[in-house]
């Protein structure tokens, strides 16, 4: 028998994206193990954490996978969008660079990833509205003109950061849900919590299991 | 058959690591004739047999004279010998032999090295029980690894202290000398102040660590920014160090200027998240010393440009170059207090041999970081060979190399390490001919092989191939975090 916390349906690869310092990671530890750390070091590579929530009926695992911000590192990256499907595109309100080269990330993001893939845009570091320089409206927008999900949190001060990664998972489950209304085969698929990963699985699930570079 | 074929692998395969040829890459530590016999001969049958009671019975041996250098209880002494008994290579144990060998009889007798090391045990069980907490799959374990998850968080940073024993060192509570380190000491001075220094005699002294009170020059010899004359030394620190002031006169005005603006930026964001948790580096005017060093470099150096990881590279000469002016603890230090020439003099040497150490792994940091890819899948070939069932087991559960070794080897295990561990470690490094870049891989892979037991263990996997997750990415970081205190111990780093 697993526990708790092995007893899941789906496992949903979503990958964390934007500039260096926007606070990719602290969304990352706050969403899994509700934690922040004002002393983080850069992310080199690629790291990930899990957690499993409830979406709907049905126990999600989320992988959520942390990327370095820095171009050299893309080329390494890149290969850890396949098999993704969500993002959230992170940038820092107070620093209208990081909004800025939004459309560039989101270009690579579609060019290595599956068309499919969901998108939420970011908005973090909302405990600093002092210093903002990106108008809440601007990035909303933004996102509205690209079909892309939009938030705004705090992974310092946990504003909208559950939300956020809930959101962006209740959608990928509604479109993994619609999918297997379209192919019946896949009903079949009531996955048990003694044998998660036997038999067939949606493929949602499947290429979320197969990571590979 | 199976030996048949194996034999032509390794021939096949001479040029690739595992080759008895460069020891690992180590040309400094002597060879013990008795393994290498050994190892011919084994060799030349195409035995491919795992080794037997006699051998193992040998190898114990050496494990045992040797049990200072990793463990300090008997159980982790069973454990460190157990562990590499089960290689199934013989290269990797007449390897780890001769450098254990070597170990012990370069260094102290057991018995002065348990007492030697007497401040570590509660900082090692404590380390080794928090790992092994964190490897427990059992069900009953499970229910209590939320409760966990917040240890691993912090990774093991309140246990490890970053350049603690640095100070610890440098304090005047030190243990006393031995004869033996009186002798080491007093032959490393002879050679750097013989009219011209041997540096091939100074690179095999420096091999087994090189003691503090030496270490900057003989870092700046064994980095190639010193001559080996010493006549010519003051002068060429002195035009050196003006050259390097003069970049900054020439070149620092222009970190505002648009085409140099990302990489500053990156820069300047980067440096307050280097050694995040130590006072020293925290210090306005050590950050701006980290800046004009890490622009400079980047803007001199366009192919690579700057890259996240070299940042954490200038740290050990920072720290060693100041040393030489700091008695107290140097990790609260406050540089205000050293005059201008010393802080400029610390700043340029970090700089020179900061880049003589990249010149070394340039392709590291190039576009696609062509460095990084080879010696991932180089590590990857050599665990395959020395380790067939932890390389099979990664395979099994889908853990890619590149997922844990790329940090290793694009910060060179600096993540993993503490600081004075990776200080200790460079000694090391710089008095091989390529020890950042080639030496490097064979210390990713004794880490790996060092945690076999804990990646095997893994029995989870069997049921959720995500249990593979506490083996990736950041956690696998944690788990070979404490390999440092051994590695430490294993070099003879002396507390």
């Amino acid at each position: 028998m697993g526990t708790a916390e092995e007893d899941y349906n789906f496992v949903f690869k979503v990958v964390l994206i934007g500039e260096s310092g926007v606070g990719k990671t602290n969304l990352l530890s706050r969403f899994t193990r509700n934690e922040f750390n004002h002393d983080s070091r850069t992310t080199i590579g690629v790291e990930f954490s899990t957690r499993t929530v409830m979406v709907g009926n049905a126990m999600v695992k989320a992988q959520i996978w942390d990327t370095a911000g820095l171009e050299r590192y893309r080329a390494i990256t890149s290969a850890y969008y396949r098999g993704a499907v969500g993002a959230l595109l992170v940038f820092d309100i107070t620093k209208h660079q990081t909004y800025d080269v939004v459309e560039r990330w989101l270009k690579e993001l579609y060019d290595h990833a599956e068309a499919t893939i969901i998108v939420m845009l970011v908005g973090n570091k909302t405990d600093l509205a002092q210093a903002r320089e990106v108008p809440t409206e601007e990035a909303k927008m933004f996102a509205e003109n690209n079909g892309l999900l939009f938030i705004e949190t705090s992974a310092l001060d946990s504003t909208n950061v559950e939300q956020a990664f809930e959101t962006i998972l209740r959608d990928i489950f509604s479109k993994v849900q619609k999918q297997q209304q379209r192919s019946p085969q896949d009903n079949a698929v009531s996955l048990s919590s003694e044998n998660p990963h036997g038999g067939s699985q949606t493929p949602e699930e499947k290429r979320a299991c197969c990571i590979s570079l | 058959m199976a030996a048949e074929s194996s034999k032509q692998f390794w021939k096949r395969s001479a040029k690739l690591p595992g080759s008895i040829q460069p020891v690992y890459g180590a040309q400094h530590p002597p060879l013990d004739p008795r393994l290498t016999k050994n190892f011919i001969k084994e060799r030349s049958k195409g035995n491919t047999l795992p080794l037997k009671n006699k051998k193992a019975s040998s190898f114990h041996e050496f494990a045992r004279n040797t049990s200072d250098a990793w463990d300090i209880g008997d159980d982790e002494d069973e454990d460190f010998s157990s562990s590499f008994q089960t290689l199934n290579s013989k290269v990797a144990k007449a390897t780890a032999a001769q450098v254990l060998e070597n170990h012990s009889k370069l260094r102290v007798k057991p018995e002065r090295a348990q007492s030697a090391l007497s401040d570590m045990p509660t900082n090692c069980k404590v380390i080794k029980s928090s790992s092994e907490a964190q490897l427990s799959r059992s069900p009953e374990d499970a229910c209590v690894r939320n409760a966990l998850h917040k240890q691993q968080s912090l990774p093991l940073r309140p246990i490890i202290p970053l350049v603690a024993r640095i100070s610890d060192q440098n304090a005047s509570g030190a243990p006393p000398m031995t004869v033996r380190e009186k002798t080491r000491l007093e032959k490393f001075r002879q050679l750097l102040s013989s009219h011209n220094t041997d540096l091939d005699e100074l690179r095999k002294c420096s091999w087994p660590g090189v003691p503090r009170e030496v270490r900057p020059v003989t870092w700046r010899l064994l980095s190639g920014y010193l001559p080996a004359n010493k006549e010519r030394r003051k002068l060429t620190l002195q035009r050196k160090r003006e050259e390097y002031f003069g970049f900054i006169e020439q070149y620092y005005d222009s970190r505002n200027e648009e085409h140099h603006q990302d990489t500053y930026r990156q820069i300047h964001i980067d440096i307050p998240r280097t050694n995040p948790l130590i006072p020293l580096f925290q210090q306005p005017l050590v950050q701006e010393i980290f800046e004009r060093i890490l622009f400079i470099w980047a803007i001199r150096h366009p192919a690579s440009g700057y890259v996240q990881g070299i940042n954490d590279l200038v740290t050990p000469f920072f720290v060693v170059f100041l040393s030489e002016h700091v008695e107290e603890d140097v990790e609260n230090f406050d540089v205000t207090t050293l005059s201008q020439d010393v802080l400029r003099s610390i700043e340029a040497d970090s700089f020179w041999c900061m880049s003589k150490l990249l010149d070394g792994i340039q392709d590291n940091y190039t576009f696609a970081q062509p460095g990084i890819q080879k010696k991932v899948k180089a590590l990857e070939e050599l665990v395959s060979r020395i380790d067939e069932q932890v390389h099979n087991h990664f395979r099994k559960y889908e853990v890619e190399y590149l997922q844990f070794a790329f940090r290793w080897m694009n910060n060179l295990l600096m993540r993993e390490l503490p600081l004075r561990c990776t200080i200790r470690l460079w000694d090391t490094y710089q008095s091989e001919p390529e020890g950042f870049s080639h030496f490097h891989l064979y210390v990713c892979a004794a880490f790996l092989i060092k945690w076999r037991k804990e990646i095997l263990d893994e029995e989870d996997f069997q049921v959720n191939p995500w249990g593979a997750a506490p083996l990736v990415g950041r956690r696998v970081g944690d788990i070979i975090a404490p390999v440092g205190w051994f590695m430490c111990r294993w070099l003879n780093i002396k507390q």
